[in-house]
């Protein structure tokens, strides 16, 4: 079974839009903590829990106890899009008569625990998780605590009392966030190690030789799991392991940004407990719409040390390892097949993106899927509504997400219209495949404003990835264009340090979206709201970074 | 009262298999220790944790179980009330109000004697009678502890029950089956049915409402009041205080007209001012309420015990004394 990377992400994209819909609506709430758990909550939601929305009550259920409830936007959310309720119901958050209480209460059916007062949901869970073993129920308990209320004394009481009783059916989560209502935990009650007067919080995330809550838990006896909360392929192959665990309970302490996809609501301490402005809704769900994955391809480094250069992406935080397959046939030259896909796939977590160009994809994609593929991208030339239907079944039976490309001289073929709402990514091609190091098609940019409508208007919902002569120069352009996905070749994996390639990239991807969302505010509300925008941005060097870029825009005065 | 309580849940244990029992590290001093080692796999030591002590009955109360869960009353409304409330009372599946925990607790009031005035509990009638969805009993005996223990196994919800620390006189009589039912030694209608209250002894000039150890004492003080100045009290066991009998107090108030509360307790918020609240509202006559004066209580040897309770006016002799002094309303 594939990771269901795409399915996940998209899903997470929605329960996140739901956080900032219902938040606005209430006028109060936390989309902060909402989000720092966002991908927690989604690999739970929709791939490991079992749960009937049509029957909450079901009694071999996994449960999910939020002890955090003040993130309770979140669960909703989720249980929104997982089926609970209908989506339109969130606007009701927070209201006179609502289900959906300020903090997840039990008069809306899935919720499991009346969060709220914090640093119970532990004890509850080890209460939900006895109760399993007692009644031998094959049910699981998933658990998400806060570091903040990691400050309550119960959280520890908890903890020993699951060792003792070796709760090996709970798996809980630390939405290691580092941020509580004051401050950041560093600085109010130090989980870690204490946070120096003049340091921003993102110098707790950078260096593990501070990190000590791991082992507060290992000494309480628990097995301990240390994860960034952010990558779905890690809290994916935590959760898995947590589950093969025996003897005892596991904690996923999961490292995580409060307001992640929120630029401005990300590290920011502000954004604890506050509901976005009505007006900057779109802004903000155009900016979580336009995240941006950075997917290296490695056949621009060593060809006969492949695997050094997946771990070199790897190290370099690469968001995709983008595999070029060739065939000789499709396109003149030959890469590698299934066999090295799966010869690399032990070496890391990261998604696999395996792009196929060759011959007859239809009749190869089975062992794609074998070898670890997570998204698997065939092309528009060699499939039909046919062959494309069977790839596109097999794919998404196995959780693998389905691509289609295009090369430079190919419109999206009238046959492929009709799949476009269950695909997960386009590949657009902005040079002939086949060789490696020529330079982006300018006309691309022209395709691209044909495409982007048609995506748009055939109910499309994943992403499109640029794919060749991609570099730090044109990335802004081609993002501007509605790329999300970005293919670096020459430009990031022939450097010779792949990791500041990757910041470089990501940095020049920003820059972009921070335009765009700047352009968005003027055309909504001219200099005001952009001023406002730029005015929502506090933390670190955001502020004036975002200032430059609207003055070089001509938004504001200089 | 302790052991009554013990055996009672062992009698549940083996009548329900959902049946579960919480301790804290007092589990030999509250004897539930026996169920321990009648049901291992249904007995959890949280150790001194009554916060995760109340807080896993709830987990285990919202996956199905019956949960008695107990400690001493100082700490269990006295420290973790948090839980209680938000934990235990607030959650109510399916519209249910609260979750299936009881609370047992004993070492409630200044009877607690020699552990002094940090261990003798005063408020928790107070605290836990404001709770929502909470049902407070407070047995006058063996035979009522279990009774009342039969009686929350097999209604849902959550209750708060309050033993003393000492043994008591028997109110009730030898023979308590556990049933509820039957006649005790006063020879009344004795039932144990929550919102429910014992009227032990018929009278027709004043009442004296009881709880817990000042039960027996009521009835001493009717003996006294009828020896002393030919005056008929109506004793009535307030086991209940939440639900509280508003019928039988109603009643008692347009009968007797003038009614005297006892208990070991702040007579702020107890039970004397359950009664208070509901005869006001239901037929006011003269009310005496007799209990700690906002005050805590301090160190008394077993034997100086009536001493302490004394200090607070919590005597037979006092009952009688105030009971009589009262002015009462005459039967309209």
């Amino acid at each position: 079974m594939g990771l269901d990377y795409c399915a996940i992400r998209s899903k997470v994209l929605r329960a996140r839009k739901l956080v900032i819909r219902g938040t606005a609506a209430a006028g109060s709430g936390h989309p902060g903590g909402s989000f720092s758990m966002a991908e927690i909550l989604g690999c739970l939601f929709y791939k490991h829990m079992r749960y009937d929305p049509r029957n909450p009550q079901w009694e071999d259920r996994d449960r999910l106890v939020l002890s955090k409830g003040h993130a309770a936007p979140g669960l909703f959310s989720n249980m929104a899009v997982a089926g609970y309720f209908a989506e339109s119901e969130i606007d009701t958050l927070r209201a006179f008569g609502s289900r959906l209480q300020g903090h997840p209460d039990l008069k809306c059916p899935g919720v499991e625990f009346c969060g709220g007062s914090l640093g119970t949901g532990l004890s509850y869970s080890v209460g939900v998780a006895l109760a399993a073993r007692l009644d031998s129920r094959p049910c699981r308990v998933y658990s998400v605590i806060g570091d903040g209320e990691s400050d309550e004394g119960q959280i520890w009481e908890a903890a020993m009392a699951a060792s003792k009783y070796g709760v090996e059916n709970l798996t809980v989560f630390l939405d290691r966030n580092f941020i509580q209502q004051d401050s950041y935990t560093e600085r109010v009650m130090p989980l870690d190690s204490r946070l120096g007067d003049a340091e921003e919080i993102s110098a707790m995330w950078l260096d593990p030789d501070r990190w000590r809550t791991g082992d507060k838990w290992r000494a309480f006896g628990w097995n301990v799991i240390e994860i960034d909360g952010h990558r779905i392929e890690q809290v994916d192959d935590a959760i898995k392991r947590a589950r093969a665990h025996r003897g005892g309970p596991t904690i996923i302490i999961s490292r995580t940004i409060k307001g992640k996809s929120v630029e401005h609501m990300e590290d920011n301490p502000q954004w604890h407990g506050k509901a976005p402005a009505k007006e900057m809704v779109p802004i903000i769900n155009a900016e979580l719409e336009s995240q941006s994955i950075i997917a290296p391809s490695i056949i621009a480094g060593d060809m006969t040390n492949l695997a050094a250069e997946v771990v070199r992406c790897a190290e370099g935080r690469a968001d995709y390892i983008h595999l070029d397959v060739m065939d000789g046939r499709f396109v003149p030259n030959k890469t590698f097949l299934h066999e090295k896909v799966k010869e690399l796939r032990p070496l890391t977590l990261i998604p696999f993106d395996t792009h196929l160009m060759i011959e007859e994809p239809h009749r190869h994609v089975r062992q794609y899927v074998d070898a670890g593929s997570d998204i698997v991208t065939v092309h528009a030339e060699v499939t039909d509504v046919d062959t494309f239907g069977e790839i596109s079944d097999t794919l998404r039976e196995n959780g693998v997400g389905v691509g289609l490309a295009v090369n430079p001289d190919t419109e999206l073929p009238e046959w492929s219209l009709g799949f476009l709402p269950r695909v997960d990514q386009i590949i657009v091609m902005s040079v002939v495949p086949g060789r490696s190091g020529q330079k982006y098609i300018e006309s691309t940019h022209q395709k691209m404003a044909r495409l982007m409508p048609v995506l748009r208007d055939n109910g499309f919902a994943g992403y499109v990835e640029a794919d060749g002569g991609v570099n730090l120069e044109n990335a802004a352009s081609v993002f501007a264009d509605g790329a999300r996905a970005f293919v670096g070749g020459g430009a990031i994996v022939s450097t010779s340090d792949v990791r500041a390639s990757i910041r470089g990239f990501r940095q020049a991807v920003a820059t972009a979206r921070r335009r765009m969302l700047l352009d968005m505010a003027d055309g909504l509300g001219g200099s005001d709201l952009v001023e406002r925008w730029i005015d929502l941005h506090v933390v670190g060097a955001r502020p004036a970074e975002v200032r430059t870029i609207a003055q070089e825009a001509g938004y504001v005065a200089r | 009262m302790r052991t009554a309580y013990s055996e009672a849940l062992i009698r549940e244990g083996n009548r329900n298999p959902d049946v579960v029992v919480m301790g804290a590290d007092t589990t030999d001093s509250l004897k539930t220790s026996k169920f321990g080692r009648e049901f291992p796999d249904r007995f959890f030591n949280v150790g001194i944790a009554e916060g995760n002590l109340v807080t896993m009955s709830a987990g285990l109360a919202a996956s199905g179980k019956t949960v008695f869960a107990s400690t001493y009353a100082i700490f269990l409304p006295g420290r973790a009330v948090d839980q209680i409330r938000n934990n235990v009372a607030y959650p109510s599946p399916g519209g249910r109000g609260g979750l299936n925990v009881k609370l047992v607790a004993s070492h409630g009031g200044l009877s607690v004697g020699p552990d002094g005035g940090s261990h003798q509990q005063l408020e928790d009638i107070s605290i836990m009678r404001t709770i929502p969805n909470f049902r407070v009993m407070i047995p006058a005996d063996t035979v009522a502890v279990s009774a009342l223990t039969r009686m929350m196994a097999s209604e849902y919800g959550p209750f708060y029950m309050r033993m003393a620390r000492s043994k008591t006189p028997l109110v009730y009589g030898e023979g308590g089956d556990g049933s509820g039912a039957g006649a005790g030694a006063t020879g009344a209608d004795t039932r144990f049915e929550a919102g429910r209250a014992n009227v032990l002894r018929d009278g027709s000039d004043c009442t004296i409402a009881a709880c817990g150890i000042t039960v027996s004492m009521a009835l001493e003080a009717a003996d006294l009041l009828w020896r002393e100045k030919q005056t008929s009290c109506r004793v009535l066991d307030m086991f209940s205080v939440k639900p509280i009998d508003g019928h039988t107090l109603e009643k008692a108030a347009r009968q007797t007209g003038r009614i005297l509360t006892a208990e070991e307790h702040n007579i702020i918020g107890g039970m004397g001012s359950a009664v208070a609240e509901s005869v006001s509202e239901s037929y006011p006559v003269p009310i005496k309420r007799i209990g700690a004066l906002d005050a805590f209580g301090e160190s008394a040897r077993d034997a100086e015990v009536p001493l302490l309770l004394q200090k607070h006016g919590i005597t037979p002799f006092n009952m009688a004394q105030q009971a009589g002094a009262l002015e009462r309303l005459p039967e309209r």
